[in-house]
């Protein structure tokens, strides 16, 4: 898993503080209050926010200069020939045919656990979020090593359905979770069944949640190397890999690199078209009561059924597959499994704090002083992050060397790229922290005698520590499983959890890569259950 | 003690312009209630007196002192100027107490000033350890204007302290604060969008509307002599009739009514302002001037329209209490007598 | 107490991050006297070369791990600036890469005499270190002795559409292409690339294509020898099915692969890269090719191979000089037959 972020579009994105809707003077939209929002940030925090999120733009300048450095006539050469069609074939069919399979099971699954009579659905609630806590490569490794006929674009597909669809099942279910059950009993008592409810009232408004997890699914598809390398199955990501083995940071990795950040952003841009208004339209206030559950008379047992699959498929499979390796002679007293471990943390750990520091300017301004430019500023880290590790670490790779070879290779440059491709978790979490911790309490601060400073540093930031926390956590966690960066940009004799993992792995040494896997599971857990606590909150009142 | 005062206050958003040339003085020791509907600019103003936006002309003054005058601007933090909010705004993360406490000096951080704010405010002292999610909704507002008073400063801004909280809450603890804020003799500003509340606030009333202060004066004053037929409609219930102003009465469908006040500019057509408890209607004593023309249950109390023998086209909507809405039904005729005089405004 | 808290709070931050990037740069790794070893042959190997030479020296070696082209293009990318001390490959089309951009120091001539002329450059810019022999590893069940190819250039035909496998990816298949375009000329490696496009089953590496040749998902795969000798050595679950056929007959797909050691010109180390590589080269080193993990043959100093290996000169090679061998033109023309 590399991108991020289930939890950006399925994470709560409070905004500002709503106005009190039952103060007449506030629920008119006040004619100074946008204004208000905007009024003066300061000049140095401005300029550093615009300076952090051209930074983060390092990658897409790379492809451009990619571009002009090769120079059309060598690009034209190395992208139209047959190699490229096969490569765009196997990726467009695995989006085309892997994103609504996602679909079908995360709103599926969501509606069942919180609509329906299923029984025990506050287990399979938990079941179904669980592969996310299997990093796709882990699950590629737990399949193809138990079942070798797990392979090509079949196999490519179930190991990448089972192992994204919680991406769309968690939007979904908090989708699901704010609907208003008054607007799903009108449609009943209209005369609808519970399917068309569920067809005509609940799937149409779960259109923004399907929309972004959607994109989410087909970025990491995109991006996803380990789980495809392993399984035999070749798309862009796979192939630039293998040309950087072959040439390190040439042209033709270029040129692949080129056709791939297209493909990125020709999918953000549909998603972008595809929501268009939809965008501005708000989800209702959420569930005052808990809905009626339909009841499954006697689809009972085939749903049950359904999900327990689901959940074997995804869990069980991978799961058993690691224990079984961790019994076939797996060795937890390796001397390279302590190291290991303490690398991934200084790395993963680095990354997060970076991160964090990097998003707060344009948290902060996206909050407190929301304008075009810090829309734009906090756009450009979405569309940086968007692009696959790959991309990101080819870029690193080039700009460093010939720019800043004091950076080449160095931790700095890891955890740059860790922040470059999880900046949108820290984002999330700083904006929803800083949006509860409105201006007014400082104000009030202020008034009682306190300098702007002091009022922030004591009323503020207290209401910031958790916020902070919960987004370097999940930074970090993201980082302490990111694959294909570590493996270029790693500084000389730097292994971490996951390249140990991948190390052992591709050499078929799959006793040694299983307490790897372990812990590279062991280690996602937390991050799973935050963004899935998250997605359960039902928005406040 | 020190009056507040605001001269010539000029503030936009963009190009939105919000308050035009507002001027006040609010004298030492005084409560003025500023009222006026959403987006007439009143929270802006009191956020100008507490220094958190800057106007863009005006002077704004704490007796001698200039706190926003051309060329200087005082920080929120040096105004001493308390501010409660609309939802209170309490620290979610601190204690009643240290909430309190929150803008005492560090060496005046003594209970014992905490206690007594509280006692003003008839906050019980066992609350002082709760966090502001374990209270009610009027507790917090108790607590907002206790933190606001515990510096001991010599203005207080209160921006719709009252209007989130349920009607029966919201007599009380603004009868607790009004009580609180009488003993501590500060200097208060409140805004409203409530008519009422206004009214039976303090001692000065004032009606913004469009970004200016239209009128302003103790409140019965103010009642008593709406500047304009809007501020009288805005204040409270009014009936406005079609009037002919004739030598201090004016002739219209309820008959000739003495004028208190004229602002109608000698006119020859005028519109006369009557407030609904004026008017006084009778089923069966003396000659019948008007016929009912619907009675309306209104739970406490009925609405009854009338139509004048005089003027057919005339409907008059009144009040009686509900026990004696039995009394009328409709087509029946009934005599309407009022009380006192008019305001007379001009027509249109 | 503190003015100016968040900016307090942003400056500890930044500090803690700083710190942590530092003291992952020191205290994990790169001090300045270890010796920095970009190795693209097996780690395990390496490692085993290593740790006996640490032992024996005191001297710290630390490895950075990847492929022959990858790590070659990146000294070349590197270029002075590289903090590589000691080169290692699998096989010398990489070494050559290297040795073209003239990032390679002269090796000392007392480590050039413990290497047999033929398994080193007369350039004496760098050596061989160990050898590998191309073998086709077939799975008996599904073809039998008689059906075996005579020649690495028949998988090209489309007789064997489907029934054959390789690891192109890698650079030891790599090194394969480039004897046949050394052996075969331009045309008929293009030729042959396109027809193994068709017939072959493309595989991650060695391992894999071995184990899909016991598992019978394909008749038969083109591997270097070394896996196959290791798995027997061990389990045996990923070639008990198997057997090796050589070409032999000076047959292209007879090839002999020599792996190659070199010091780099930027090195800030040279004394110590020399000493290493006159280690690997000499008795003990060779000696852990002959007795330890790794089963490739040795080169220098007459060491012994591994006694379940045939001996080096049974194998027929061709004879090709290892510094001739042109991995980039390989690579093109693997890129414009569309297997990479």
């Amino acid at each position: 898993m590399t991108v991020v972020s289930g939890s950006r579009r399925a994470g709560p994105d409070p905004g500002p503080p709503a106005a009190d809707p039952r103060s007449p003077d506030r629920a008119v939209p006040h004619p100074g209050a946008a204004a208000r929002g905007a009024s003066r940030p300061s000049v140095a925090l401005v300029v550093l926010a615009c300076v952090l999120g051209a930074c983060m733009l390092v990658p897409i300048g790379y492809i451009v200069s990619v571009v002009f450095d090769i120079g059309w006539p060598t690009l034209s050469r190395l992208i139209f020939r047959p190699r490229v069609g096969d490569l765009l074939r196997n990726t467009v069919l695995l989006v085309v045919i892997g994103v609504p399979a996602t679909v079908v099971l995360g709103v599926g699954g969501a509606w069942l656990v919180e609509r329906t009579s299923l029984p025990g659905r506050r287990g399979w609630a938990i079941v179904l979020v669980a592969p996310l806590a299997i990093p796709a490569f882990v699950s590629s490794y737990g399949w193809g090593s138990t079942v070798p006929s797990v392979e090509g674009l079949g196999g490519a597909l179930l190991v990448t359905t089972l192992a994204y669809y919680p991406l769309v099942y968690l939007p979904a279910m908090a989708a699901i979770r704010g609907l208003d059950p008054a607007l799903e009993e009108s449609a009943r008592s209209l005369g609808l069944g519970s399917w068309a409810v569920f067809a005509r009232v609940v799937l149409p408004q779960l259109r923004l949640a399907v929309l972004g997890g959607g994109l989410i699914v087909a970025l990491h598809l995109l991006a996803e190397y380990g789980a495809f390398a392993f399984i035999r199955f070749d798309t862009f990501t796979t192939a630039i890999v293998v040309q950087y083995q072959s040439t390190f940071a040439g042209p033709a990795a270029g040129a692949l690199g080129v056709v791939l950040a297209t493909l990125c952003l020709t999918l953000l841009v549909a998603e972008a078209s595809a929501r268009g208004r939809l965008r501005y339209a708000r989800i209702g206030s959420g569930a005052p009561r808990p809905p009626v559950p339909v009841r499954l008379g006697r689809a009972t047992p085939l749903a049950v059924g359904a999900v327990a699959v689901t959940g074997a498929a995804a869990v069980g499979v991978p799961l058993t597959s690691v224990v079984r390796w961790l019994a076939a002679g797996a060795s937890w007293t390796e001397p390279e499994l302590p190291a290991a471990l303490a690398q991934t943390a200084v790395l993963a750990g680095g990354g997060a704090i970076l991160a964090v520091l990097v998003a707060f300017p344009t948290a902060w301004l996206t909050v407190r002083h929301p304008s075009r430019l810090s829309r734009a500023v906090e756009g450009m880290s979405y569309v940086a992050s968007s692009l696959p590790a790959i991309i990101i670490a080819l870029a690193l790779v080039t700009v460093t060397l010939r720019t800043v070879p004091s950076l080449y290779q160095t931790a700095f440059t890891v955890m740059l790229a860790y922040v470059i491709i999880f900046l949108p978790r820290a984002l999330v979490s700083l904006r929803s922290g800083i949006a509860q911790a409105p201006e007014s309490l400082e104000e009030i601060a202020r008034s009682l005698g306190h300098s702007p400073m002091a009022a922030r540093a004591r009323v503020t930031l207290p209401r910031l520590v958790p916020a902070m926390t919960a987004g370097a956590a999940l930074v970090a966690l993201g980082a302490a499983n990111e694959l294909t960066a570590t493996l270029l940009l790693a500084p000389n004799g730097t292994r971490t959890l996951a390249t140990q993992f991948w190390s052992a792995a591709s050499a078929v040494d799959y006793p040694a890569a299983a307490p790897y896997a372990m812990l590279l599971i062991l280690l996602s857990v937390p991050a799973v259950a935050l963004m899935f606590v998250h997605s359960r909150k039902v928005p406040a009142r | 003690m020190t009056a507040l005062s605001v001269a010539g206050v000029t503030k936009a958003f963009g190009h939105v312009p919000v308050l035009r040339e507002v001027s006040l003085v609010v004298p030492a020791g005084t409560r003025t209630a500023i009222v006026g509907s959403s987006g007439s600019g009143k929270s802006t103003l009191l956020r100008l007196i507490a220094g958190f936006e800057r106007a863009d002309a005006g002077e704004i003054r704490l007796g001698d002192r200039a706190l926003t005058a051309p060329g200087s601007f005082v920080p929120a933090h040096r105004r001493g100027i308390g501010y409660v909010a609309q939802d209170g705004a309490l620290f979610p993360h601190l204690t009643v107490e240290q909430n309190i406490r929150f803008g005492l000096p560090r060496r005046a951080r003594h209970t014992s000033r905490v206690r007594r704010v509280m006692e003003l405010v008839s906050l019980d002292p066992e609350l002082s350890g709760r966090y502001p999610h374990q209270l009610s909704g009027g507790q917090q507002q108790r607590v907002a204007v206790a933190r606001a008073l515990a510096p001991g400063p010599r203005v207080i801004l209160l921006d719709e302290p009252f209007s989130a909280l349920d009607t029966g809450l919201r007599e009380q603890t603004r009868q607790a604060v009004v009580d609180a804020l009488e003993q501590s003799a500060v200097t208060t500003v409140l805004v409203t969008h409530d008519q009422d509340e206004a009214l039976t606030f303090g001692h000065q009333i004032g009606v913004l509307d469009g970004g200016r202060i239209v009128q302003s004066g103790p409140p019965a004053a103010v009642f008593d002599d709406p500047v304009t037929v809007d501020v009288a409609t805005f204040l409270g219930a009014a009936v406005l009739l079609p009037a002919a102003p004739a030598e201090g009465y004016a002739d219209c469908a309820l008959g000739r009514i003495p004028i208190r006040h004229d602002h109608s500019g000698a006119g020859r057509r005028a519109q006369a302002l009557l407030r609904p408890d004026q008017i006084q209607v009778t089923p069966n004593s003396g000659p019948p001037n008007a016929v009912v023309d619907k009675v309306q249950p209104r739970g406490s109390y009925a609405e009854i329209t009338i139509r004048t023998v005089a003027d057919d086209t005339t409907r008059v909507t009144l009040r009686v209490p509900i026990h004696q809405a039995a009394d009328y039904r409709a087509s029946l005729p009934v005599s309407v007598r009022v009380a006192g005089g008019c305001v007379l405004y001009p027509l249109g | 107490m503190a003015r100016r808290p968040l900016a307090l709070l942003t400056a500890g931050l930044a500090v803690a991050a700083l710190s942590l990037s530092a003291c992952s740069d020191s205290g994990g790794d790169v001090p300045d006297d270890a010796l920095v070893v970009y190795n693209a042959q097996h780690e395990q190997l390496t490692k085993e070369w290593a740790d006996a030479f640490t032992k024996q020296t005191g001297i710290r070696v630390i490895l950075r791990n990847g492929s022959d082209s990858e790590l070659g293009n990146q000294l070349v990318a590197e270029g002075k600036d590289s903090r590589a001390d000691v080169f290692l490959t699998e096989n010398s089309p990489a070494m050559s890469l290297v040795e073209r951009a003239k990032l390679f120091a002269p090796l000392d001539k007392a480590t050039l005499a413990q290497v047999p002329e033929r398994y080193r450059p007369s350039s004496g810019l760098w050596t061989g270190i160990a050898a590998r022999s191309t073998v086709f590893v077939y799975n008996p069940d599904k073809l039998s002795a008689s059906e075996l190819p005579k020649s690495i250039m028949d998988l090209a035909d489309p007789a064997w559409k489907g029934r054959w496998g390789a690891a192109p990816g890698g650079a030891d298949f790599q090194a394969i292409v480039s004897a046949i375009l050394k052996l075969k000329g331009r045309d008929a490696t293009a030729a042959w690339l396109t027809g193994m496009r068709q017939n072959a089953k493309i595989y991650r590496n060695n391992i894999a294509t071995m184990q899909a040749v016991n598992a019978g998902e394909i008749p038969g795969g083109i591997i270097y020898h070394y896996y196959w000798f290791r798995d027997q050595d061990g389990t045996k679950e990923q070639s008990g099915n198997t057997k090796l056929h050589y070409f032999k007959h000076q047959d292209p797909g007879a090839f002999v692969s020599v792996s190659g050691g070199g010091v780099l010109a930027s090195s800030r180390n040279k004394e110590k890269a020399q000493q290493f590589l006159a280690f690997i080269t000499g008795p003990t080193g060779q000696e852990i090719l002959g007795k330890g993990y790794s089963f490739e043959y040795p080169v220098a100093n007459g060491a012994a191979a591994n006694p379940a290996l045939p001996p080096l000169d049974s194998l027929e090679a061709p004879a090709i000089d290892p510094s001739t061998l042109n991995g980039t033109e390989v690579i093109d023309l693997m890129t414009d037959a569309g297997l990479l």
